[in-house]
């Protein structure tokens, strides 16, 4: 009985091969890591209605700057998702 | 298990395929060539070892084809791994620009609008009269700062 677990395994090395390949996970672009902006704050006690205004478009800005980062995340998740499904 | 294949793997192919042909050549020797003196003498053994060399010989001959098969498909997906970082850092590179040229754009225009605000809404004779007259109270200041800052709020909480 012995003698035939020592054939069968014998038999089985042949079965066992490794494959030595692993994709490396993809580098995200170095734009995509930067983090986005605080807000911007409005300083001082009496303020222009004009200044507000001001400080409203700047975090207008910062939003669609954000925004175009989360946009570039989704189109670079999709299309390496896309890459990697195509190594099969 | 894996220094037994490594030692296998040192012996070359075509023993393999010498062990194969002596094999069938020494079975069908003690079936065919019984009336040779020496064959006949040691017919069982030459039968026995034959056919141990014909099972062994079959055996690594697939072990051979297969060991190939796999090879051939480690270099395709090799090929194909390959040419998929390729195509990642290209995809990089677009995703870079687009988002270097949509920032680049969303930047001027704020840049353009509070220029406007400068140059033209400040100059206006009621916006002026406005401005003089009533400065933004406070407490709408305090609630603009507040809803700029409701990130931090949710850092705190985690």
């Amino acid at each position: 009985m012995k003698y035939l677990c020592v054939f069968l395994t014998a038999l089985l090395v042949g079965c066992s091969t490794p494959v030595p390949i692993k994709p490396s996970f993809p580098e995200a672009p170095q734009v995509l890591k930067e983090k986005c902006e605080n807000l911007k704050k409005i300083e001082g006690d009496k303020v222009a209605i004009t200044e507000m205004l001001k400080v409203v478009i700047h975090n207008y800005t910062l939003y669609y700057e954000c925004s175009t980062k989360v946009e570039g995340w989704q189109e670079w998740y999709d299309s390496q998702k896309k890459i990697y499904e195509s190594v099969k | 298990m894996s220094q037994i294949t490594w030692m296998l793997s040192l012996i070359p192919d075509w023993f393999w395929t010498l062990v194969l042909i002596s094999g069938i050549v020494g079975t069908l020797a003690t079936w065919v060539l019984k009336f040779i003196p020496f064959v006949s003498t040691y017919r069982l053994p030459i039968q026995v070892a034959s056919i141990i060399a014909l099972i062994v010989g079959v055996y690594f001959q697939g072990a051979i084809a297969n060991e190939t098969k796999w090879q051939n498909k480690i270099a395709d997906l090799q090929k194909k791994v390959a040419e998929a970082e390729d195509k990642s850092k290209e995809t990089n590179v677009v995703v870079q620009e687009k988002i270097v040229t949509k920032t680049k754009v969303i930047k001027e225009k704020g840049k353009t609008q509070i220029e406007y605000v400068d140059r033209v809404i400040t100059q206006d004779k009621e916006v002026v009269k406005y401005i003089e007259q009533c400065p933004v109270p406070k407490a709408i200041i305090d609630a603009h700062n507040a809803a700029a800052e409701m990130n931090k709020a949710a850092e705190v909480k985690k």
